[in-house]
């Protein structure tokens, strides 16, 4: 099978571990991001795939050869830099054409093809400057454009935007995407950033403190977290969280439970949940995303909702969206956004409906209840 | 200007004007301390024809190639070896190479004509195992110079293994990294990177050895005072003999300015040189 598969991968810098038991398998072409906060051991990870690292236990293959003891070169895989590592002596040219030239490679196709790879990039105007005389963003193009030339199993990008101003970043990202569409190469991508994540990933790994959390398409986490971590990492601005516990129904249908917030007692709403129900007075976590808190009029009546009272502190207005920030009356904050409503939320208390559908239950130690 | 004026000062009391009065008293017969009268190019006449004069130039020329490339290259060599350690050993190793460099020159000397002593020296056993006898280094024309310039670099080394050591951790871990996956061996690794890196850092290292080493005179004087049969005298120590021991002011002024030129025009080659190879 082509591609990258990690299996019962795990690292160790003396006697502390810091990748735990990874399995992660990667089709050829497929666009994957690893995500996760700083310290999540995602470049570490990623530098046992280039061979920058040496692989405590467990088995890495590139397009079906176990290389996890192969030297980094052998395993034909190109990695772009979060500095770049542009050599400054060298002019552009040079730069790209340095893996050729270390392979011995004629001079004419040296010449041919870093001047092609050049041209996607748009760098044939550059190419006999030094990396010093060019800008950031072209500077990236560059180092995107040393690993092109080598024809890769696999690119990696070791978070490759970081350094860039946030304009540039949005279009730099766009040319990642593009130049994927383009090379259809196998391409992992490590980034903190999960909008990043978001837009370029096919497939995406989150990982925390060196474990995986969860692996799916953008749309799948964001719709289906498989834990709280997970559910709170993606997207932007952040789901909101809310204590409550199991409390006993009356007349409950068999595949629900009655969950009473801590910030709203006495009214307790059903949450339909199809796996193995927590039981009564566990305290669980409630979880909702900005967009779909309701303010105002409720949209669908008949829904269930959970009715909360908030204090609003500012609002966060950008033209199409707003988001309203508030605090519950225990102080637990909680974010909702507006979209096309220029209403301006005047006063300092507002009511907002949480309905049911849109709930996401977590048990204590945070893991999804379905 | 007013806040320049102590190092105008200084500059002109110590440096500006002994300089002008070498120049000056290099055109006249003057003695060591004192005037004298003028005498035209006599000095630079009489220099010019005194054999021990081109011996001297000969021997200080022969000393800065013994001394210049390989101490730069022997920094480097244990500059490179000392950045692959970590923590407290490369900091223990370092300050171990630099020790030398704060002896005062007499200590130095003494230490090297203990180890090199014919009778009881600790490197006889090894000049003996090359050469198959013990040879009184100091007292030989084709050692003498060959030792001195052993022991300068000894000296002066770890300031080099210093300047080269922190221009090798200038540069990024990442370069190495980006290489490796490129297919590059150490070797390639060291000549397309680490020796272009260094480059700018490897002229200046040079530039300061030659001046330094054209103005050779401490470890002779202490250790050879210019012998054995003259195969150690070198320009400075001529002009020391004049002036110290013959009292002729003038004349050891000429050859003073002698110097003076010889390490312009030198480090001025040489550094265009340096500059060039650079791009």
């Amino acid at each position: 099978m082509s591609g990258v598969t990690l299996r019962n991968i795990k690292k160790a810098f003396g006697t502390v571990e810091v990748i735990h038991d990874v399995n992660i398998s990667i089709s050829q072409g497929e666009f994957v991001v690893f995500v996760g906060p700083s310290g999540c051991g995602k470049s570490t990870l990623l530098r046992m795939i280039a061979g920058l690292e040496e692989t405590t236990s467990g088995v890495i293959e590139i397009d079906g050869t176990d290389v996890t003891c192969m030297e980094a070169a052998k395993r034909g895989v190109s990695m772009v830099f979060q500095s770049y590592a542009l050599y400054p002596h060298l002019s552009v040219f040079d730069n790209m054409a340095f893996s050729l030239q270390i392979a011995s490679r004629p001079k004419d196709e040296i010449k041919q093809k870093v001047e092609e790879v050049a041209r996607i990039l748009q760098l044939d105007q550059h190419l006999d400057r030094k990396p010093s005389q060019l800008s950031g963003g072209q500077r990236q193009r560059v180092a995107i454009g040393r690993a092109i030339v080598r024809q890769p199993k696999a690119f990696l990008f070791d978070e490759p935007l970081s350094n860039l101003d946030a304009e540039l970043r949005v279009q730099m990202r766009m040319e990642i995407a593009r130049l994927h569409n383009q090379i259809g190469a196998t391409m992992i991508y490590v980034t903190h950033d999960q909008v990043e994540a978001m837009t370029l990933a096919d497939k995406i790994v989150v990982l925390k403190s060196g474990t995986v959390q969860q692996i799916g398409s953008p749309l799948e986490l964001y719709d289906n977290p498989d834990n709280q971590f997970v559910a709170g990492f993606i997207g932007s601005p952040r789901m909101n969280f809310l204590e409550g516990k199991v409390v006993q129904g009356g007349n409950d249908a068999p595949d629900e439970v009655r969950i009473e917030l801590v910030e709203a007692p006495n009214s307790s709403v059903p949450v339909t949940l199809s796996g193995p129900k927590p039981v009564p007075e566990a305290t669980v976590i409630l979880g909702i995303r900005p967009e779909n808190i309701e303010t105002g009029n409720p949209v669908s009546a008949e829904d269930d909702a959970v009715e909360l009272s908030l204090k609003t502190e500012f609002t966060e207005e950008l033209g199409g969206v707003s988001y309203v920030h508030t605090l519950t009356e225990g102080g637990v904050r909680v974010t909702i956004e507006r979209r096309s409503d220029r209403n301006h939320i005047a006063q300092d208390h507002i009511s907002a409906r949480l309905p049911t559908r849109h709930l996401f239950l977590f048990d204590a130690n945070g893991m999804r209840l379905r | 200007m007013l806040l320049i004026a102590p190092f105008v000062i200084c500059y002109l009391v110590v440096f500006a004007y002994p300089v002008y009065k070498m120049f000056a008293m290099s055109f006249t017969d003057a003695p060591l301390i004192g005037e004298g009268e003028w005498v035209g190019l006599d000095n630079y006449i009489r220099m010019f024809q005194n054999k021990l004069f081109y011996t001297s130039v000969y021997n200080t020329l022969y000393f800065v190639v013994l001394t210049v490339v390989p101490n730069t290259l022997i920094g480097l060599g244990i500059a490179m070896m000392i950045v692959r350690l970590n923590g407290w050993v490369q900091a223990s190793i370092l300050i171990l190479f630099f020790m030398p460099y704060i002896l005062p020159v007499t200590v130095v000397t003494q230490i090297w004509q203990w180890v090199l002593d014919q009778q009881f020296g600790i490197a006889q056993p090894l000049i003996e195992a090359v050469v198959g006898k013990r040879v009184s280094v100091f007292r030989d024309p084709f050692w003498a110079m060959p030792m001195v310039a052993v022991v300068t670099i000894w000296w002066t080394n770890g300031f080099n293994v210093l300047l080269f050591v922190s221009a090798l951790r200038n540069i990024p871990r990442d370069y190495y990294e980006a290489a490796s996956l490129d297919g590059a061996t150490r070797l390639q690794q060291f000549r397309r990177i680490t020796w272009p890196l260094l480059w700018p850092v490897t002229a200046l290292v040079l530039t300061l050895q030659l001046i330094m080493q054209l103005k050779i005179f401490d470890q002779i004087y202490l250790m050879t005072q210019g012998g054995p049969f003259n195969s150690t005298y070198v320009l400075l120590q001529l002009v020391y003999r004049e002036a110290f021991g013959r009292n002729q002011g003038g004349y050891a002024s000429a050859v003073a300015v002698a110097l003076f030129v010889i390490i312009v025009a030198v480090s001025i080659l040489q550094y265009q040189l340096l500059k060039a190879r650079g791009k």
